[in-house]
């Protein structure tokens, strides 16, 4: 379904992916691991459309038609959604804008405001505090909420367990996986090997902007020394 | 400070606000100090004043005066600040020249004598506020600038194009990544603060009257509101037009050789603390 071919992309001068490949298939959680500035997310970025960085060469195809050169709006409006690095909210907006702005309170189609406070009942709760005024664990869940309002096919999701406690990670995973269930793919950026073998169906390992190992989440659970070295300590 | 003083004051902070509110919603959106706004309010001054002069007509000069001033804004943005978007400095410069352009046509076509813009029969002469008499006109200044502040509130705060410029002025890129075609936002942005410059023009042609260097003087009073405010914030630039509204008026009544040092060395001051202004946010 998203097909990545010999990605070539950088900020400047400074070549940061360097001949990546990898598929997402139908209904599919994709791993990508990877230390700080391998160029995990440089890939979610060029993925998504955003500039900087420059794509050099290689191809991204969804559903057979090329994302390159698109604009991001475009290709959120071909239902590729993020919940980027970091989250990313608008302090300005209140919890239900951040998931209205984009589709009218009152829509009945895919996501809806109920929709998503269903699976997040905290959110609900807190629906008219600003972006700005959330705990961690809220923060994510509003990320994830605000990606499903374009009603997507495919998440990019880029380190999701970032800064949450334990407790938190072990929620997130389970939302991830009643999202696979939906028929939805998931790209999941990670750092956290265990975190992201307990989801994903396959995981690539990227290293200063190659894949350097590939396979089924089953085939990696057997090999974690040499991803504990790929991956440093964890 | 007299009643009357206070009053003057007071309308003055009204029009700043109509000025500045768009002055504010490009700066904080688009990330451009559009230097030519001050241009953009003297160019919609002298348009509806024409206008009503033409028509007979106040309002119809008003509508006039946003309409044409939104076409120039449009031609502005898509014909001449496209090419040099995320670059502050082309932008500033670019900006700064059109400024210069529009005031020099303007004073081709209307030469430099100063105008005041014709005000409505109705609006004429004055009314008792609390003992003092005071100019109807003045009052109704004051009326739009509180009708545009609360017209605005109500777009920025409770409709979902409202969210989008709000979250726009937060995170562009993410807003983009959401789905929305954050360029149509900034260009009805970008729209809408020009005619509100060409609104303030004609209220302000009627009572400060249109000159050659009205648009510098506008300006700059404008810059110093969006500067104490904060960019991009609404009630930041409803303090803000208070504060220079009053202190100039103050300074022109209790320190006339000092008048700009009233507003100027306050915001220094207030900048030295305070460097995104009383209701700026870091983004």
């Amino acid at each position: 379904m998203l097909e990545i071919r010999d990605l070539y992309s950088g900020y400047g001068d400074a070549v940061v992916v360097r001949g990546v490949s990898l598929d997402v298939m139908p209904g599919e959680i994709v791993a990508l691991l990877g230390r700080n500035g391998m160029g995990k997310t440089t890939v979610i970025r060029c993925i998504m459309g955003l500039v900087p960085p420059q794509v050099r060469s290689g191809s991204i195809t969804w559903r057979g038609e090329s994302l390159l050169g698109l604009r991001a709006h475009d290709i959120a409006g071909k239902k590729i959604a993020i919940v980027p690095q970091g989250r990313r909210l608008f302090p300005s907006l209140t919890v239900t804008e951040h998931l209205t702005m984009l589709k009218s309170a009152s829509a009945k189609d895919g996501w809806t405001l109920d929709r998503v406070f269903g699976i997040f009942p905290r959110l609900a709760e807190r629906r008219h505090h600003r972006g700005g005024q959330l705990s961690g664990g809220e923060r994510g869940m509003l990320a994830v909420g605000r990606a499903l309002m374009i009603d997507p096919e495919l998440i990019l999701m880029d380190e999701p367990s970032e800064g949450l406690a334990p407790v938190m990670v072990q929620h997130l995973e389970g939302i991830i996986v009643d999202l696979k269930k939906e028929g939805l793919s998931i790209l999941l950026v990670e750092q956290n090997l265990y975190s992201a073998l307990a989801v994903a169906d396959r995981v690539y390992v990227l290293e200063t902007g190659r894949v350097v190992h590939h396979g089924t989440a089953e085939e990696l659970n057997n090999q974690t020394d040499v991803l504990f070295q790929r991956l440093g300590v964890q | 400070m007299s009643l009357f003083q206070l009053l003057n004051g007071l309308t003055f902070a009204a029009l700043l606000f109509v000025v500045a509110s768009g002055f504010t919603l490009i700066f904080g959106l688009l990330r451009i100090v559009n230097l030519a706004h001050g241009a953009l309010y003297l160019f919609g001054g002298y348009i509806g004043f024409s206008i009503a002069v033409k028509t007979g007509s106040f309002i119809v000069g008003g509508i006039g005066a946003m309409a044409a001033i939104a076409a120039i804004g449009f031609v502005l943005d898509q014909g001449l600040l496209r090419f040099v978007r995320g670059n502050e400095l082309r932008q500033v410069l670019l900006t700064l020249g059109v400024a210069f352009f529009l005031n020099d046509l303007a004073l081709v076509i209307w030469g430099g004598d100063s105008f005041t813009v014709p005000i409505p029969e109705f609006l004429r002469g004055g009314v008792r506020v609390f003992g003092t008499f005071y100019p109807k006109y003045r009052l109704f200044v004051l009326v739009m600038g509180i009708l545009v502040f609360i017209g605005l509130w109500v777009l920025l705060n409770h409709t979902r194009l409202g969210a989008l410029i709000r979250a726009g002025v937060d995170d562009a890129e993410m807003v983009e990544a959401s789905g929305v075609n954050i360029r149509r936002v900034f260009l009805f942005t970008f729209l809408f603060g020009s005619a509100l410059a060409g609104l303030a023009g004609l209220m302000g042609g009627a009572f400060l009257s249109l000159y050659p260097s009205a648009d510098a003087e506008i300006l700059t009073f404008s810059l110093a509101v969006v500067i104490i405010g904060g960019r991009g914030s609404l009630v930041g630039v409803a303090v803000g037009s208070l504060l220079v509204g009053l202190l100039n008026t103050l300074g022109q009544v209790m320190f006339p050789e000092l008048a700009y040092f009233v507003i100027f060395g306050p915001m220094a001051v207030l900048l030295a603390f305070r460097p995104l202004g009383l209701f700026g946010r870091a983004t």
